[in-house]
């Protein structure tokens, strides 16, 4: 029921950052891992495969933390360098729970994904589906990130800079993260797997050799 | 009115309405089914109940980011008071489409008029709820101050108040005092309709965001209850086709609806 409670107050404060120092780590690890899976096991149920929904649900609750691990030294040094390092504390927290809030709202947002597979049955409509659901889950996460910078910002405006940089890096590395980690969905004509052949392909490759291949065609 | 007596209420007027409109399968002159007035008896409350389920959720998860006042419990009961409401509306209108029924044999007739009913009470379902909203998320009482989360440097210093006279009547709606408390900055007094700033402050206020959520969800509510009927479907029962408790997935509902009025058309 803790559980619970704790998604609720995230909801509902004002001052996300200070909340996130209050509660227990575990708490918070427990959250994010049982949201994101929740959406995850969903999501990877399109093709009514238990064992691609075990995979999808595991991989969201990585695909939530771990873009975020591997911005956070360069983004901390960034800060460093603006001379922010005093409000760095509060930019971790702030940044814990825009991964909190992005998993509670994508799990908000289940009951829709699943609704789709059900009245849909089109692949890359349920592709197109999910990326919208996590694009608006995003956005969620980044006015709850707003909250704890709007004030920082209008105190040292070099936040701004620090948040435009937080963005870009995180997005830059979540989209090959993304790539990474699929399948998501699951295509049907394709075998369960946890990852795709060519795991470490690059993402961006892949699209400027597409956009190539359609002029050079 | 306790939440149960709201959901056991729905599922009743729901069934009413249901009966009606299965009466159209067990009266089809060559493949009449009971079966198919048991369906569309349970498939009626079931239809309001799994629109709720899917959009209920994100609409709480939602409104509270925007900073709704309503707690859990108070976004269920409203939601539930505004589908009761619906069907209370949908229930009263079963005898129409019984009447029309037992009159006429045209299957796309039935499809259309159907719909009608429903988007009808929906509609009311939706001006209540709107009109609750309004009330919800309107200013409180004139003489409460309205309070400005601005921290200006995160710290926790306690918000100062001081609330100071307005001139009574001087604004349009009759509000008098509008404190606008600064944390960790002084008090500024805004007079109503003394400075550009208090109009701007009344004209987006500040309490809107959840209203606006709200607003969002009417559309997507209606999207996912449309689409909703459509899987759940045949509620009429086709005089074509033989019983089956539901269809193959395809199409969508815009769709199915067009061609019904089509049909009728030609």
């Amino acid at each position: 029921m803790s559980l619970i409670a704790t998604t609720n107050d995230l909801l509902r404060t004002r001052h996300p950052e200070r909340l996130v120092e209050s509660l227990p780590t575990r708490q918070l690890i427990l959250l994010l891992i049982v949201a994101g899976f929740a959406y995850g096991a969903i999501m990877g149920s399109y093709t009514l495969r238990p064992l691609q929904a075990l995979f999808s649900g595991t991989k969201v609750p990585i695909l939530l933390t771990a873009s975020s691990i591997v911005c956070l030294p360069s983004f901390f040094v960034i800060n460093t360098l603006l001379g922010l390092r005093d409000d760095f504390p509060v930019v971790f927290r702030a940044l814990i729970s825009t991964q909190l809030t992005m998993a509670i709202v994508l799990v908000s947002l289940a009951p829709f994904t699943a609704f789709a597979y059900l009245s849909v049955e089109d692949y890359n409509f349920a592709k197109v589906f999910n990326g919208i659901m996590f694009l608006v889950a995003s956005l969620a996460g980044h006015v709850q990130l707003g909250r704890v910078y709007e004030p920082l910002i209008q105190r040292d405006p070099r936040h701004r800079i620090g948040r435009r940089a937080w963005l870009t890096l995180y997005i830059v590395v979540t989209i090959q993260l993304a790539w990474m980690l699929r399948p998501f969905v699951g295509a049907p004509g394709m075998p369960t797997a946890f990852f795709r052949d060519g795991v470490w392909d690059n993402a961006y490759v892949v699209v400027i050799n597409e956009v190539w291949n359609l002029f050079t065609r | 009115m306790p939440t149960r007596a709201l959901v056991i209420g729905g599922l009743v007027l729901g069934c009413i309405y249901g009966v009606f409109m299965g009466l159209y399968g067990a009266t089809r002159p060559d493949t009449s089914s009971f079966l198919q007035l048991l369906a569309t008896t349970l498939k009626v409350p079931l239809l309001f109940l799994l629109t709720l389920c899917v959009t209920f959720p994100s609409l709480y998860v939602f409104s509270a980011l925007a900073g709704s006042r309503l707690k859990f419990e108070q976004t269920l009961r409203l939601l539930l008071a505004a589908v009761a409401i619906n069907l209370a509306l949908l229930a009263s209108l079963g005898p129409v489409v019984g009447f029309f029924t037992l009159s006429t044999q045209s299957y796309p007739f039935m499809i259309v008029l159907n719909v009608i009913m429903l988007g009808f009470s929906g509609l009311w379902g939706l001006i209540f709820l709107r009109r609750a909203l309004v009330h919800v998320f309107a200013p409180k009482e004139p003489d409460a101050p309205v309070t400005l989360d601005i921290a200006v440097d995160g710290s926790d210093i306690a918000p100062v108040e001081g609330p100071v006279k307005g001139q009574e009547g001087s604004s349009d709606d009759g509000s008098a005092d509008v404190t606008v408390p600064l944390v960790g900055a002084p008090a500024i007094p805004i007079l109503p309709g003394a400075s550009p700033y208090a109009r701007s402050l009344r004209r987006d206020r500040p309490e809107e965001p959840g209203l606006l959520v709200f607003r969002g969800w009417l559309v997507v509510y209606g999207v996912v209850g449309a689409q909703m009927g459509w899987v759940l479907r045949p509620f009429i029962g086709s005089p074509d086709l033989p019983f089956t408790w539901f269809r193959e997935r395809e199409g969508n509902f815009l769709q199915g609806l067009f061609d019904a009025i089509a049909s009728l058309f030609s």
